[in-house]
């Protein structure tokens, strides 16, 4: 809607050129032209006019044809558009992943993450199950090792189904096969791979596992899914309902830091940095309570899965550090 | 200075009455092309970015809100006529508060005269025919803030064919927090008991019933006189907590007086028929004397649902959330909508400066991942 300068200033200040008070009768008069017509009260009176009815029958029909027509080129132009915006981010994100390889090197990883003014003392990513379970294995514990080179205290991995739950033992094997590729066998920093509602499974053997704590900062791993949003905070409410049945409880107890102590005892807090790997921003699930202050961050059409010139570029964006590309 | 003298070029330009009426005509055309494909039923905006736009231009923070609130006509226009049905605004968060005394203020009061004028043209309003909602904590708005905010939904409340959910004082968690509140009381106070029509069945006749059957079945097998007389007994038992309880008293309910708050949530209504139970002929003081309102719907019934239905917003959840001013955040908005199905989408630009040329390409990409999804949505509604 363009309004013609005196219009703006009334908008403004409600006050026309001579800073004279508008009133109600005036600022409808200076509106009218901008609104739609009154459609819903003229109609019984157009089913009357009978000579004039071809008329209102042909005009729409131009103009849906005409609206179907603009429709049609936007949108052919909008998918020629939206293919090279995708080719060139294609690009971009090969180079990328070029220039920026880890080289399952810790060192590197670390050179990448040294310009940066903070590191999230909470990361979370979202991976979704493609086709097989081997690869969001895969993706899990290579997250799992750039988080530990990069500092980051605490990982939760959020998968909707929640199949990484379920191979927890499975899993925490292969991470610690992975940190043994990237830190060696001597150094490698302990983790503890735990989910919500279920024990925290630690390593049956862990040989050296003090003598590197010092060295070599511990790494949690949280493992989420879908029943850990919604369906928590409808648990909770049962266990305060019941609560309140049985008069332990009044509704007017119930506030905010009362939940917030619960979800973050039982689920997890708030995390600094949620990563997406996919091509557009859906949560998927995602706990609700967490996600308050969370900086989200995905690649514009990003279409190659895990990689970890996203991962580093998330770590940018979070640090307030320019992205440059070479090092 | 070279951009000062630009843009007013463009303001003059743009004023001049042939190319304002060609403007006119595009963004109608433009519209309307768009109605011909899939639409959005809610969006959600949150308009971020007024206090930086007022830096920017050097102006006082209250004037960017003056713009903000102008953008949001011109979206709101762009909404309501390519048939959104409901658009969701995060006016005022409760976080907001903590901002300086002045600029509350002045928000309070621009909210407040803007509501005014809005009474004020309530026929123009309906040609619209949007219906404002205000949702948020309405114990911090001040009073006659509060007035004007009820005097606008009364007087828009029956405008059936958009709503504009204004959220005022609002944060997510608290609508959160606000629903499990909701719940939990909902769940602690006996349900009305208007619902219930007279049935010509009494439930005390029925539970003589199922223990004659028993009777006669413990008669058989155990052949024991002492039985009889216990079961006797019982069932005096029984009569005496209807008569003193009210009238309609089931089989469930009376297991949970008999059983302790442990075993509250089990809905097995065998245990009472048990013939050896024998705390079912002396409930526990204790117990009797806590349910006096016997009906307490069971917690296990909450669901998601439920929590749904007690947040302040009463409609789908959205399809898209629109962030303005490139802060990646949802900012405590609408969590508990959001989190599932909605795209959301960060869009680099100040919330003043916000029109239908950036938000159309957001509503066209939506409309191609739409149409590369297979048309999903439409397929349901058709």
């Amino acid at each position: 809607m363009v309004v013609a300068p005196q219009q703006a200033r009334a908008f403004h200040t409600g006050s026309d050129q001579h800073g004279r008070q508008l009133s109600a009768q005036e600022r409808e008069r200076m509106l009218k032209p901008y609104l739609p017509a009154p459609s819903k009260t003229k109609t019984p009176q157009q089913s009357q006019q009978s000579p004039r009815a071809h008329k209102q029958r042909v005009r729409p029909a131009i103009r849906h044809m005409i609206h179907s027509l603009i429709f049609t080129i936007i949108h052919a132009f909008f998918s020629l558009y939206i293919r090279f915006r995708q080719a060139y981010h294609a690009v971009v994100d090969q180079v990328l992943a070029i220039l920026y390889y880890h080289h399952r090197t810790p060192e590197l990883v670390k050179r990448d993450v040294k310009g940066l003014t903070k590191v999230p003392k909470h990361l979370s990513v979202i991976l979704q199950k493609r086709d097989r379970l081997d690869t969001l294995i895969n993706d899990a514990c290579e997250i799992a090792a750039w988080s530990a080179c990069a500092g980051v205290p605490m990982l939760s991995i959020y998968e909707r189904t929640g199949v990484l739950k379920h191979s927890l033992p499975h899993l925490h094997r292969r991470i610690s096969r992975t940190m043994t590729a990237y830190f060696g066998a001597n150094n490698k920093p302990s983790i503890s791979l735990r989910a919500p509602h279920m024990p925290s499974y630690s390593p049956p053997t862990s040989p050296d596992a003090n003598s590197s704590l010092g060295e070599h900062p511990h790494l949690t791993i949280l493992l989420i899914d879908a029943s850990d949003g919604r369906q928590t905070l409808v648990d909770l409410t049962k266990t305060l309902a019941e609560m309140s049945q049985h008069g332990k409880l009044a509704p007017s107890d119930i506030s905010s830091e009362l939940i917030d102590a619960e979800i973050t005892e039982s689920v997890m807090g708030e995390p600094d940095l949620l990563i997406l790997f996919g091509d557009k921003i859906v949560l998927e699930g995602y706990p609700p309570w967490q996600v308050r202050l969370t900086e989200i961050y995905r690649v514009q059409d990003h279409a190659g899965g895990v990689g970890y010139h996203v991962f580093l570029r998330a770590l940018c964006k979070y640090g307030q550090a320019e992205f440059r590309v070479g090092r | 200075m070279a951009t000062f003298h630009s843009a007013s070029l463009q303001r003059w330009l743009f004023s001049l009455p042939p190319v304002e009426y060609a403007l006119q005509h595009i963004r109608e055309l433009l519209i309307g092309s768009l109605k011909c494909g899939p639409i959005p039923q809610h969006i959600a905006f949150i308009m971020d970015g007024n206090r930086r736009w007022a830096r920017t231009h050097h102006v006082e923070a209250v004037e960017g809100h003056h713009m903000g609130l102008e953008a949001l006509a011109r979206v709101l226009e762009v909404c309501y006529k390519s048939g959104v049905k409901y658009v969701t605004i995060y006016a005022f968060s409760i976080e907001n508060f903590k901002r300086s005394k002045y600029e509350v203020d002045a928000l309070m009061d621009m909210a407040k005269t803007k509501l005014v004028q809005m009474s004020q043209h309530g026929e123009l309003f309906d040609r619209y025919g949007a219906a404002v909602r205000i949702l948020g904590d309405r114990s911090l708005v001040r009073g006659d803030v509060l007035e004007q905010v009820d005097k606008a939904v009364e007087m828009t409340k029956d405008n059936g064919s958009a709503v504009l959910n204004v959220c005022f004082p609002y944060t997510g968690r608290e609508e959160i927090v606000h629903s499990i509140r909701e719940t939990v009381e909902e769940y602690s106070s006996p349900p009305v008991e208007e619902g219930r029509k007279k049935r010509p069945f009494s439930e005390t006749r029925i539970q003589r019933n199922i223990r004659k059957g028993h009777q006669l079945d413990c008669v058989e097998e155990e052949r024991d006189d002492a039985a009889g007389s216990l079961l006797q007994a019982r069932d005096d038992g029984v009569s005496d907590a209807d008569t003193t309880s009210t009238s309609s008293t089931s089989l469930d309910d009376i297991s949970h007086l008999a059983h302790p708050p442990s075993s509250h949530t089990s809905q097995s209504p065998s245990p009472p028929l048990h013939p050896t139970s024998n705390t079912f002929l002396h409930p526990r003081p204790k117990l009797l004397a806590r349910s006096k309102s016997p009906h307490l719907p069971d917690p296990e019934s909450i669901s998601a649902a439920t929590l749904t239905r007690n947040t302040y917003i009463n409609c789908p959840p959205p399809e898209l959330l629109i962030r303005t001013s490139g802060v990646n955040r949802l900012s405590d908005f609408m969590l508990w909508q959001v989190h599932e199905e909605t795209e959301v989408k960060f869009i680099n630009c100040l919330w003043p400066e916000f029109d239908l040329w950036k938000f159309l390409p957001v509503l066209v990409e939506w409309q191609w991942g739409r149409k590369k999804a297979g048309w999903s949505g439409e397929a349901k509604v058709a």
